[in-house]
């Protein structure tokens, strides 16, 4: 049997086909992935809350609430760095900043937040305001902030927030309760204390009071104009921006710390199949060279060899893998040297046998007769007849890598740097995600470890009738 | 008496692998100085409580130093750590080989406990429940099934069951587990979505056990859905290939009837390696049980571990639980070898 029939059985199956395809999409998408995405991705981006702040926490994908027949608020964000009109008055210089924004379905957005980076003045602090200018001509003043005024070591120009920029959570803030009473009482004559405007102050914001006592969304036009009032025109702010949080983000949705699931998801499929491919090619190798050199020596090393496959085989993996990577720390180098400690021994018993089976053949036999030397033999003669089943078994123990390192991070034994989708999924379980049914969290990683898992399945299903080996299993989850 | 030997080895390499183990957590703990940092934990925390009280007797600040310092000594000398690792841990060794296993940080039982060997032995007995429970469960649909299946090799239940075992087998349990939770208890609120009881726990013991039976239906069934098929699969793949041998062939030539066929002739011969399928299905159970309890919040050794590496984790109970868990492994292989050796002594080991 040849490399070649394999490939033939492969290519005239429907599933081998449907395999292939799949993990020549899988490929592709993991190659757009390693070119496109930064370098540090996780220690960088994902595992850093700052970089999410201004995305809504746990939303559901854009397309959920109109699979139930729901209009969303779709999430907003603007930046404006150049100022559009200045105004002296008096001594003060005031600078607007107007950024349009549109309310087009009825909803209520998640937070409202502003970031203000850059601040840079010659003498005196500026002052910065918010006004949210509303569909209807009525203006809230939203914030009022005070830049941190010089210190008295300090020589100009100064410059404020350029490496943390300055962010305010809107709706969060204490002094925007103030404003919305001030405003209620004015455009509406409506008296509310300050625990029930907290309750609401997004829904009061972007909408006007209705029949019931409830707030109904005002659709339209919203200007944020946001004021800076300075006392020299060389003043300036670097950037602006504002962000109106939806109920829903992307195309598969936050975490609770707004992490885009989408990103993550798409970094750990090189991930998964790095582990996967790595594992089962390293443990392969293992355990045929193990299992040639078994089976072809004999005496002391054969019975040394298998004495060690028969103890690792009947080891309890998950338990001590659990052990190993708690105490050596959690590194996903680790984790695959671990997985390929464990998983070469069924192979090794197996190869040898073929190994022995062959030694006895009339053809070696002859060889042997010719003077050939034993690594001759091996390389020569041996290799070659092996080399399917060894293609077989490295497609075939690839979901078995996969899985148990999913089940690892699972655990929260996963390597931190480096986001997989088990890290996603024990996420999602550890802070509860589940109970509350946060479906988007939960359904796709694990989707996607069963469809990397079953591709290589469908692979090895394809080649199994030309390989007909004694597969045997190797170590589950 | 020859046919002793086989089973004896298998008993060696079971306990060569107990061995093995208990070398691994040994040297791991040595060469990477974890030992040496959870007793010098232990010696800074006894230090800080004999401050306390030495401070109110010895008043003066230099005497109690030196006081401290010699009471720092002996302690360090009780704990072994004034020599290396390695002329310590033997000791280690034989202490847990005596099953005395240490105390928990903060783990308790629920009498309040915090030796490890009460702990565990509380938390065994809910571990086996839910393993046997499920094991049984898939050899039972597993044997019918895949005899059923095998008398009808190509129909389309056959091609389903195929496909089934090849889907599951890609899927990992603990997904499985979550998805039940998500749909079954959290979406239809059918049942509890974790626990072994309600709160407060039925007194009597009869609706108390039909509350944990009612808590352990998810976790069972995500472990019999994971691992039913593929058992089914290799069922039939093995009855299918002995019914293809020639003696099969001779035997309904003869005109035996096939259900005598069946039985006498492919089952006889099947059976033994359907067993030593199930047996070696009780390492994958095994771990299987640690992710799924975690999942359920089921109070077994699973979720013992769990709870031992979340928050600040606790090293004696791990280390503790990688043995107990070997240990009770190894133990159970060899318990089921013999049986299966004294239940059919035509049994042979040999290739």
């Amino acid at each position: 049997m040849r490399v070649s029939q394999v490939w033939q059985a492969l290519r005239s199956s429907p599933i081998g086909v449907l395999g292939l395809l799949l993990l020549m999409i899988q490929v592709l998408v993991s190659l757009y992935v390693v070119v496109t995405f930064p370098e540090e991705f996780g220690v960088r981006f994902w595992s850093n809350p700052v970089y999410w702040v201004d995305n809504p926490k746990a939303a559901p994908p854009e397309w959920a609430p109109r699979l139930r027949g729901r209009s969303s608020v779709e999430h907003w964000s603007a930046t404006l760095t150049e100022p559009t009109a200045r105004e002296e008055r008096g001594r003060t210089i005031l600078t607007n900043y107007p950024i349009p924004y549109a309310l087009k379905t009825p909803g209520v957005p998640s937070f409202l937040s502003l970031t203000v980076s850059n601040v840079q003045f010659a003498e005196k602090a500026p002052l910065l305001g918010l006004t949210l200018i509303r569909p209807d001509e009525t203006r809230i003043s939203l914030l009022r902030h005070a830049i941190k005024a010089p210190r008295e070591d300090e020589t100009g120009p100064f410059t404020r927030h350029a490496a943390e920029p300055l962010r305010f959570q809107i709706n969060a803030e204490a002094s925007v309760i103030t404003f919305i009473q001030e405003f209620l009482t004015e455009e509406h004559d409506l008296q509310l204390d300050e625990a029930q405007i907290k309750s609401q102050v997004l829904e009061i914001l972007f909408g006007t009071p209705g029949t019931t006592g409830e707030f109904e969304p005002l659709l339209g036009e919203y200007e944020f104009l946001f004021q800076t009032a300075s006392r020299t025109p060389e003043d300036s702010v670097g950037a602006v921006q504002i962000v109106v949080g939806g109920d829903s983000y992307g195309s598969l949705g936050t975490d609770s710390i707004g992490r885009d699931l989408a990103q993550g998801l798409l970094f750990g499929l090189p991930v998964a199949l790095l582990i996967g491919i790595v594992v089962s090619l390293t443990s392969t190798l293992l355990g045929t060279a193990l299992g040639i050199t078994s089976g072809y020596l004999g005496g002391a090393v054969d019975t040394a060899i298998q004495r060690m496959s028969d103890i690792v085989a009947n080891i309890p993996v998950l338990p001590l893998l659990i052990f190993l990577l708690f105490i050596i720390g959690p590194n996903l180098t680790v984790i695959m040297v671990i997985l390929v400690a464990f998983s070469w021994p069924g192979l090794a018993i197996q190869v040898r046998s073929m190994v022995l089976h062959m030694r006895s053949s009339q053809l070696i036999e002859a060889i042997q007769g010719l003077g050939s030397s034993r690594v001759r033999v091996m390389w020569r003669h041996i290799l070659p007849q092996i080399m399917p089943y060894f293609l077989a078994q490295i497609i075939f123990s690839a979901p078995a890598a996969i899985l148990a390192e999913a089940g690892l991070s699972f655990l929260g034994l996963g390597d931190p740097s480096i986001p997989t989708w088990g890290q996603i999924l024990e996420a999602g379980f550890r802070t509860g995600g589940v109970y509350v049914g946060y479906w988007w969290w939960i359904i796709p990683p694990g989707l996607l470890i069963v469809m990397v898992a079953l591709t290589f399945m469908l692979i090895s299903l394809a080649i199994e009738p030309v390989v007909n080996p004694r597969l045997q299993s190797s170590p589950r989850r | 008496m020859r046919q002793l030997i086989p089973l004896t080895w298998r008993a060696v390499t079971l306990l060569g692998v107990f061995f093995v183990v208990l070398l691994l957590l040994v040297l791991t703990l040595g060469f990477t100085g974890f030992s040496d940092r959870i007793l010098s934990a232990v010696v800074g925390e006894q230090m800080r409580a004999e401050r306390t009280t030495l401070a109110e007797t010895i008043r003066d600040p230099a005497e109690l130093e030196q006081a401290l310092a010699a009471r720092k000594g002996e302690l360090e000398e009780f704990y072994g750590l004034h020599t290396p690792w390695y002329y310590r841990l033997p000791g280690t060794v034989f202490r847990v080989l005596r099953l005395d296993l240490g105390e928990a940080r903060s783990l308790r039982s629920t009498d309040g406990s915090s030796r490890i060997i009460d702990i565990v032995m509380e938390r065994l007995p809910n571990t086996m429940i839910l393993m046997t429970t499920s094991l049984v469960i898939v050899a039972v649909l597993g044997l019918g099934l895949g005899l059923f299946v095998a008398t009808r090799p190509g129909t389309w239940m056959d091609r389903s069951i195929s496909a089934f075992a090849a889907i599951t087998y890609a899927i990992p349990t603990w997904w499985i587990g979550i998805l039940l939770i998500l749909v079954l208890s959290v979406n239809w609120r059918l049942l509890p979505s974790g626990g072994m009881y309600s709160t407060p726990p039925p007194a009597d013991p009869w609706p108390r056990f039909l509350d944990m039976a009612q808590h352990a239906i998810l976790p069972v069934l995500s472990m019999v859905l994971v691992s039913v098929g593929p058992y089914i699969y290799a069922v039939r793949t093995i009855t299918l290939n002995i019914a293809q041998e020639d003696f099969v062939a001779m035997a309904r030539a003869k005109g035996l009837p096939e259900r005598r066929v069946r039985n006498v002739h492919i089952l006889r011969v099947a059976a033994p390696p359907i067993v030593t399928g199930l047996i070696f299905g009780l390492a994958g159970s095994l771990s299987g049980s640690i992710l799924i309890e975690t999942v359920f919040h089921w109070q077994g050794m699973g979720r013992l571990y769990y709870d031992a590496l979340a928050g600040t984790p606790d090293e004696n109970v791990i280390v503790a639980l990688t043995f107990m868990f070997t240990l009770i492994y190894v133990g159970i292989r060899l318990l089921l070898e013999v049986l299966y050796f004294f239940l059919d002594p035509r049994v042979s080991y040999a290739d």
